[in-house]
């Protein structure tokens, strides 16, 4: 299976990333609602250890992807493969190894938490207390497991959702926007916890429309955009802005040529009356260094890291159904 | 088996089971006091309420007379619906299907549950029946219906009699559960699930009630309703039961294979 799934990764996967066996992949994953494409051909490699952020705005496909890998809808074409086991051929198979929710987790609103719990876990066959109190414990709940799941806030919910997906201990956990609708503090607490399991090994599949969110907890990520992937690869290689810095001098056609020399000519862009200076990581100094002896005046350095992020993000999903796409990354995802 | 016990665990815990198995339990103790104190009940064409005054044994037989024709429908497509769609309504159905399970099963264990649970609620209305009836009238050995002779039995007859007209109208109440089921599917609204049955049952008793219809009469489930009653007369006629059986036999099985057919490849949207 391995080589087969080798294959299929792209260039631009980090090294690292390739030594670990593939948990997840999909194949030409399509799904039409009334004839419109919600899942465009959409092809995923999730390895071990992986957390993957999946990421695109609102009705990009998230949500129907996870759907299909769950099991609860039918691809129009193409499939889901978790570990050896194809969704939706072999779809209890494929169930043994993940679990997860889509949008918000679901449970008896008149029982406990522990009580749905126990009821859910039996349907995998015995279910051992000490295991419920466990995946309370990690998520927080263990004081509340006695509350009726109707009392919870919707924070608590999605944290028995989670607690649910670690139940069984499945090699692939995928949690649909599980940060949706919570507060600030919710929201830190379910990355923490989605941090945690990922520093345990598990594999985790995590969505979002936020791509800070996916920048604090994923390793890896994709960008989808109406049912199709934007850009894939390892999240520090995701925008250029990474460790990028703008400069502005009093003579940018200069500069250029003198940073074009110091880093190489792609890793030096004009962006409006800036220059976006890539992979400079620690030679910024030597560069204003240059800049300087050059004659040149230097107006200004901006860390362009922060900055740029949501524009960048807007900018690359709603560039993805231009064909020649201006993204500076489009190259990169080589994914079209 | 572990999937069956999880629906009951569910079962058990929703306060609706037991609104619904309370109001069947309340049948046969509303009849039996609206008979002691009227003894002379009103529109009787089955005569078990007539009976009933004279003998508590006819009590539960009484209370099946009344269910059987409109609430025992309406309890089983509630149940059915509740059973399926109401998963749907809740979201819990996504929970139960991202568990390694064949949908098959999960299917037939919410099938199971709920004919488990009109099965307990019809045994209700029986005990129910028998208790209040052995308050109110006592129990003696019950007499058949009989055009030219008065033919009687004794209690154990009359128990053994009254099981078989359990498990009749049980089979009755499984072809309205299986058809609420098979809308199910169709549908994420129990509401509409068991509105919908209920129409289809509705539109069979009135087709089932003009002579013009009566081509149709043999296909129509709900005129076996009330079959069971057969089982009372003497000489017995196993016609109708037979019928009636076979009919709720055959519908049950191509509502529940068409609910197999549908729910195995839906897409869960909820």
């Amino acid at each position: 299976m391995l080589a087969a799934e080798t294959q299929k990764v792209r260039s631009t996967i980090g090294a690292t990333a390739t030594e670990q066996p593939v948990v997840l992949s999909t194949h030409a994953l399509t799904k039409r609602f009334k004839g419109v494409a919600a899942v465009d051909g959409l092809d995923l490699t999730v390895r071990r250890g992986d957390v993957f952020g999946f990421l695109g705005p609102n009705g990009a496909g998230k949500t129907t992807t996870i759907r299909m890998i769950m099991g609860l809808i039918y691809p129009t074409s193409g499939y889901a493969q978790i570990l050896d086991h194809r969704m939706p051929d072999d779809r209890r198979e494929a169930l043994r190894h993940v679990s997860g929710f889509v949008e918000i987790p679901a449970f008896y609103l008149n029982m406990s938490a522990r009580r749905n719990l126990r009821l859910f876990g039996s349907l995998d066959g015995r279910v051992d207390e000490a295991r419920i109190d466990e995946v309370l414990e990690a998520v927080g709940l263990r004081e509340r497991a006695g509350s009726k799941v109707g009392d919870y806030s919707h924070g608590m919910k999605q944290r028995l959702g989670i607690a649910h997906a670690l139940l069984r201990d499945p090699e692939l956990i995928v949690l649909d926007e599980p940060t949706s609708g919570l507060d600030p503090q919710g929201m830190k607490d379910v990355r923490e916890l989605v941090r945690e399991l990922g520093k345990r090994g598990t594999t985790v599949v995590l969505s979002s429309h936020l791509l800070h969110e996916i920048e604090q907890v994923c390793n890896r990520a994709v960008i989808i955009n109406k049912g199709r992937v934007v850009i894939e690869g390892p999240v520090s290689e995701l925008h250029p802005a990474h460790s990028a810095i703008k400069v502005l001098t009093d003579d940018q056609t200069k500069a250029r040529l003198v940073i074009a020399d110091m880093f190489g000519p792609k890793s030096v862009v004009l962006d409006e009356e800036y220059l976006v200076v890539e992979s400079a990581d620690g030679g910024v100094p030597e560069m204003a260094r240059r800049l300087m002896a050059g004659g040149i005046g230097i107006e200004a350095l901006i860390p362009a890291r922060e900055q740029g992020l949501e524009d960048f993000f807007l900018g690359l999903t709603e560039s993805s159904d231009v064909d020649a796409s201006p993204s500076p990354v489009g190259a990169k995802g080589g994914s079209r | 088996m572990r999937l069956l016990r999880a629906e009951l665990t569910k079962l058990v815990f929703q306060k609706r089971t037991y609104i619904g198995l309370g109001g069947l339990l309340v049948v046969p103790i509303l009849l039996t006091v609206a008979l002691s104190l009227s003894h002379r009940p009103g529109r009787n064409p089955s005569g078990f309420l007539t009976l009933a005054t004279h003998n508590g044994m006819y009590v539960p037989l009484a209370a099946f007379a009344v269910l059987s024709t409109f609430l025992l429908p309406l309890l089983a497509s509630m149940s059915g619906s509740h059973q399926l769609a109401g998963e749907a309504e809740q979201g819990t159905i996504k929970t139960w299907l991202t568990h390694p399970l064949n949908r098959g099963s999960v299917l037939m264990s919410k099938w199971g549950a709920a004919v488990i649970y009109i099965a307990v609620g019809l045994a209700l209305v029986a005990a129910g029946g028998y208790v209040a009836g052995a308050i109110a009238f006592g129990l003696h050995d019950p007499l058949l219906i009989s055009k030219t002779a008065i033919v009687g039995t004794s209690i154990a007859g009359g128990l053994w009699l009254t099981f078989l007209a359990y498990l009749y109208v049980l089979f009755f109440a499984m072809c309205v559960l299986a058809l609420a089921m098979l809308i199910s599917t169709f549908t994420d609204s129990s509401l509409t699930a068991a509105i919908g049955a209920l129409v289809v049952v509705i539109v069979m008793t009135v087709l089932g009630s003009f002579s013009y219809f009566d081509f149709l009469k043999p296909y129509l489930f709900t005129n076996y309703g009330d079959g069971w009653q057969d089982l009372f007369t003497r000489p017995m006629v196993w016609t109708t039961i037979v019928k009636g059986i076979i009919t709720f036999g055959a519908y049950t099985t191509v509502f529940t294979s068409a609910a197999w057919l549908r729910f195995r490849r839906k897409d869960i949207l909820v």
